[in-house]
């Protein structure tokens, strides 16, 4: 058997260096980090940055970081923040927990079919819905004001939301379903015999519930407690609709108010951002670290359908407690819009002889004369940033993933790292960031500045779902392409994508629909001319009347709900829960 | 002994149903206090199904169950005990150890809720922690266990509080070989010294042996037989158990004639060309009966040469060589015996040999 063994050419290092892989991965990694890291390390900079009384100068300096308890708004501003965030996580937690316990483990009626209606308000944008709910229940023109004045010949005003009180209902109900999905995946996947062996051992069901239902639990609603808590006070519509016009200024109506308009503060605007970063990064941090790791999914292998409790004649309110959840977060505000864009102006008062569709025709038409230019500009910007934003991500997110999850190398830690840092950031602090960093260049001011923003808050999402699937396929089959002689740019092609074909859509979907609805990043770097229908939708609320404001929401909703549909006979049921 | 103790519990006529299959389908059987009775099966006969019933995890369809004088779950007299009122404990397949609390905690669980002093629960705890050989853990928590640690812990938490009745769903299926070996005898030996009656799930017939006091053999619902280890095995009653309980040779047969005592003669023709053979007919077959003939290959004599000339001719295809025994496969006419030989007999491929058939071992079972 003896063979003459032909002496190896010894390849020259950079030669072998030299590969497909290791180009595209350098190159992805570099746009990432550039992408990911420039604008934080500007944000970070700027805030030290101090401008001086005209205007015109900075300067090294803490001023901007004293300002934070010595202005005059920014800390009452603060503390806004943090009773929204509180309240919020607060009835979101509340809902979450109790619709999803209702759904995963009691015989409530025709629960296969509510689930997908608890979970529309996540892909609805809540500036909408703030939108929807001033015109509801705002003191004097709320719909249902109007009703129980007239039905009970009353004075005054039953409900109002204009005020924390009504930022925490309308976000509490627009954040529900993030709870939602952690704490049903928690109650899905549990292992029932851990229940069954507690009411064995003599445990009733409530003393089951509470001692070991609930503590297998708590690590999934505790990580979903955080996420609405951060991510509320990230958000920017809603107290800029029901707040801040009527003297109650939160962290991001203010910063806002620091990137545009005429008393625009780039220097004080970032160090407000920094506040909002900070807090985000500590707690996603004690997420990540303390909580995530303690969730105790038993999975034994074993296929098993979890317990179900019999309510009895009690399954009848929890019927009752979903319907009306879904019918005050999705049913009632988009019946309101409707209504109200009827109109020609919004008088709180339902007339039917005036209805016409005459504002949809101006929000829509963008080539009539008397179209808003704000409205129409916004409808076309949005479907090209979503289209061509979503189609970027995920091709970003395909090489990440691949980079992180089969190459293994030194960069996959850094990738991993780099991409976990956009997740949870709140948009308007990383549009800051983006904004001080790009203000000079020439993409400032034009929709690639947009797209930057876009792409890089958010394509981790897409690189999660991707990373979801190509944990689950073996990475045996892609190695046995590469035994097969195939080149790593084939064996991607031939391989790789063609397995992760679903999770590829439905991960593009979902960024097109969380773009089409973008607004805090928009609304700090948009300009004339670039406005998004989220911007529109501002434009619209603050310069011309809540009627027109309603067409261009409505239109928005209908086309968020259309790709809503989408998602799911693409995604399928499970595709959220990863 | 009283027939209280004889029918500790008492399992009549239990069905359930799944959707429009029926996982039990009537059985009855009844345990004496003390005793370590087994559900054996394949998967998919109803075992776990007949284990949640008794332990109250699902409402049953019909029939009754009662443990003493207490009535579990009845479907005529419309009773249904919660699981916490039945006083067991169940050993889980996974064994559903809550992995929030620490071992003592988990196994303090059944004694807090039955609201015992902290002094009696730390003592008792103690005690069942060394019997279950797991004193030195008492701290960890249970993700931090191996899967031979966990087993004991469930155990412990199941025997703590002394129910009255003790289920164990396929608890060793989920460890090793060797781990299953030395874990059978503990919890046989942990049964015998704290005496709970006891209800094992498996589908592996050498663990019900081995543990059981009584075995039942299951299929499709249903009770196949009833019988201590060794009758099972060496008396199965038709051929569904003599194949499922360890290895035989089958033969379908005739009853030819019945003799005194049990014995008979039945012709195998249909499977080895003009041959009949002696063996033991139970009390209902008649002549002209169709049986299956059931020989386990222990218990197949072979030698070289056909003295007496009663021999079986065969032919030997296949010696594998196991170390105390040869599995040999021999070859008469059409039919393959499964014989086992001593090393000592040296049999070899290819070997002419005579096959004897011991008529008290040779069994004829209903097909
Ligand atoms: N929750 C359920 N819903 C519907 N069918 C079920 C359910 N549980 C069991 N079954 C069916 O009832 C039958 C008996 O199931 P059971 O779990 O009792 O089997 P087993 O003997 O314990 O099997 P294994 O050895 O695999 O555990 C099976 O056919 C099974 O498909
Ligand atoms: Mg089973």
């Amino acid at each position: 058997m003896a063979q003459a063994i032909a002496p190896v050419e010894p390849v020259q290092t950079w030669r072998r260096f030299l590969t497909q892989e290791t180009i595209v991965t350098v190159i992805v990694g570099l746009i990432v980090a550039v992408a990911v890291i420039l604008p934080l390390i500007t944000l970070v900079v700027s805030s030290f940055l101090v401008l001086d009384d005209l205007g015109f100068d900075t300067e090294w300096g803490l001023e901007n970081y004293i300002l934070l308890y010595t202005d005059r708004v920014i800390p009452k501003a603060i503390f806004n923040t943090f009773i929204i965030s509180s309240g919020t996580m607060i009835l979101a937690t509340f809902l979450g927990v109790s619709l999803a316990w209702i759904n995963a483990r009691t015989n409530c009626p025709w629960a296969d079919y509510l689930e997908p209606y608890n979970l529309i308000p996540f892909f609805l944008s809540p500036f909408v819905g703030a939108i929807a709910w001033h015109n509801l229940a705002s003191p004097r023109i709320g719909l249902l004001n109007v009703w129980y004045r007239d039905f009970f010949g009353a004075e005054g005003y039953l409900l109002n939301v204009d005020n924390l009180w009504g930022v925490i209902w309308v976000t509490g109900l627009f954040f529900t379903p993030l709870v939602y999905l952690f704490v049903i995946g928690s109650l899905r996947r549990m292992d029932p015999s851990l229940e069954d062996s507690a009411r064995t051992t003599g445990a009733g069901l409530l003393r089951t519930t509470l001692t070991i239902t609930l503590p297998l639990v708590t690590p999934a609603i505790l990580s979903g407690a955080i996420i609405v808590f951060v991510t509320s006070a990230g958000e920017f519509g809603v107290p800029f609709k029901l707040a801040a016009p009527y003297g109650w200024e939160t962290l991001t109506t203010q910063i806002f108010t620091k990137a545009v308009g005429d008393d625009a503060n780039h220097y004080l605007g970032a160090t407000m951002s920094m506040v909002l970063g900070v807090i985000t990064v500590i707690l996603i941090w004690v997420q990540r670290v303390y909580i995530a790791p303690r969730s105790y999914t038993t999975v034994t292998g074993k296929g098993f359908r979890p317990n179900v409790l019999d309510l009895g004649k009690w399954k009848w309110v929890a019927f009752g407690f979903n319907l009306s959840y879904i019918f005050v977060a999705v049913v009632l505000p988009i019946f309101c819009l409707f209504i109200v864009s009827l109109h020609p102006v919004w008088t709180a008062e339902i007339i039917p002889s005036d209805m016409s569709m005459n504002n949809y025709v101006k929000t829509l038409f963008w080539w009539r004369e008397d179209s808003i230019r704000a409205a129409t500009d916004g409808i076309i910007n949005s479907f090209i940033l979503a289209f061509s934003g979503a189609s970027i991500a995920m091709v970003l997110a395909l090489v990440v993933s691949y980079m992180i999850h089969r190459t293994k190398g030194f960069g996959s830690k850094v990738l991993d790292i780099l991409c976990v840092i956009p997740i949870g950031f709140p948009g308007i602090v990383l549009a800051m960031g983006v904004l001080v960093t790009y203000i000079q260049t020439p993409i400032y001011a034009t929709l690639w500045i947009l797209l930057l923003g876009y792409i890089t808050r958010f394509f981790p999402y897409g690189q999660r779902n991707i990373a979801s699937i190509m944990l689950a396929i073996s990475e045996e089959l892609d190695q046995s392409s590469r035994m097969s002689g195939a080149t790593w740019f084939t064996t991607l092609r031939r391989i790789t994508i063609p397995l992760l074909k679903p999770g590829i859509f439905a991960g593009w979907v979902l960024l097109f629909v969380i773009f089409l609805r973008e607004l805090s990043i928009s609304i700090i770097l948009y300009s004339t001319g670039t406005e998004t229908i989220s911007v529109g939708v501002y434009y619209l609320a603050n310069f011309e009347n809540e009627a027109l404001t309603s067409a261009l929401s409505m239109t928005q909703t209908v086309v968020l709900l259309i790709c809503i549909y989408i998602f799911r006979r693409v995604a399928g049921k499970e595709a959220l829960s990863a | 002994m009283n027939t209280e103790d004889k029918n500790y519990l008492v399992v009549d006529q239990l069905v359930k149903w799944f959707g429009s299959d029926r996982a039990v389908n009537g059985i009855s059987f009844s345990i004496e206090k003390g005793s370590f009775l087994t559900l054996l099966g394949p998967s998919g006969c109803g075992k776990t199904t007949t284990l949640m019933s008794i332990a109250g995890l699902h409402a049953i369809d019909a029939g009754e169950i009662r443990v003493g004088d207490t009535i579990y779950t009845s479907r005529e007299k419309k009773i249904f005990l919660p699981p916490e009122k039945r006083d067991i404990g169940m050993v889980f397949q996974s064994y559903a150890i809550w992995p929030h609390m620490t071992v003592k905690q988990n196994v303090a669980y059944p004694l807090e809720i039955r609201k015992l002093h902290a002094d009696e629960i730390d003592e008792r705890v103690n005690k069942v922690l060394e019997l279950v050989g797991l004193s030195e853990m008492a701290e960890k928590l249970a993700t931090q266990l191996s899967g031979g640690q966990q087993q004991r812990t469930a155990l412990a938490r199941a025997i703590v509080s002394n129910p009255r009745l003790l289920l164990f769903d396929e608890p060793l299926s989920n460890l090793d070989l060797k781990l299953r070996e030395q874990m059978r005898v503990e919890l046989k030996r942990i049964q015998n010294e704290v005496g709970i009656t006891s209800i094992y799930v498996t589908h592996d017939q050498s663990e019900a042996l081995v543990m059981s006091d009584e075995i039942i053999v299951m299929s499709k619902g249903r009770i196949e037989q009833r019988d201590p280890p060794l009758a099972v095995y060496s008396k199965p009653v038709n051929e569904y158990v003599s194949q499922f309980i360890g290895v035989a040779n089958l033969l379908k047969g005739k009853v030819l004639s019945e003799a005194e005592s049990g014995k008979g003669k039945v012709d195998i023709s249909t499977s080895i060309t003009g041959l009949s053979c002696d063996c033991l007919l139970s009390s209902e077959m008649k002549k002209g009966d169709e049986v299956v003939v059931s020989v386990r290959p222990e218990n197949v004599s072979v030698s070289r040469d056909n003295t007496d000339s009663s021999g079986i001719e065969g032919k030997v295809n296949a010696a594998i060589f196991m170390g105390n025994c040869v599995d040999c496969r021999i070859t008469s006419g059409s039919y393959e015996w499964k014989v086992l030989t001593h090393p000592r007999e040296n049999l070899n491929e290819g070997d002419r040999v005579f096959l004897h058939l011991d008529p008290e071992h040779t069994l004829a079972v209903t097909p």
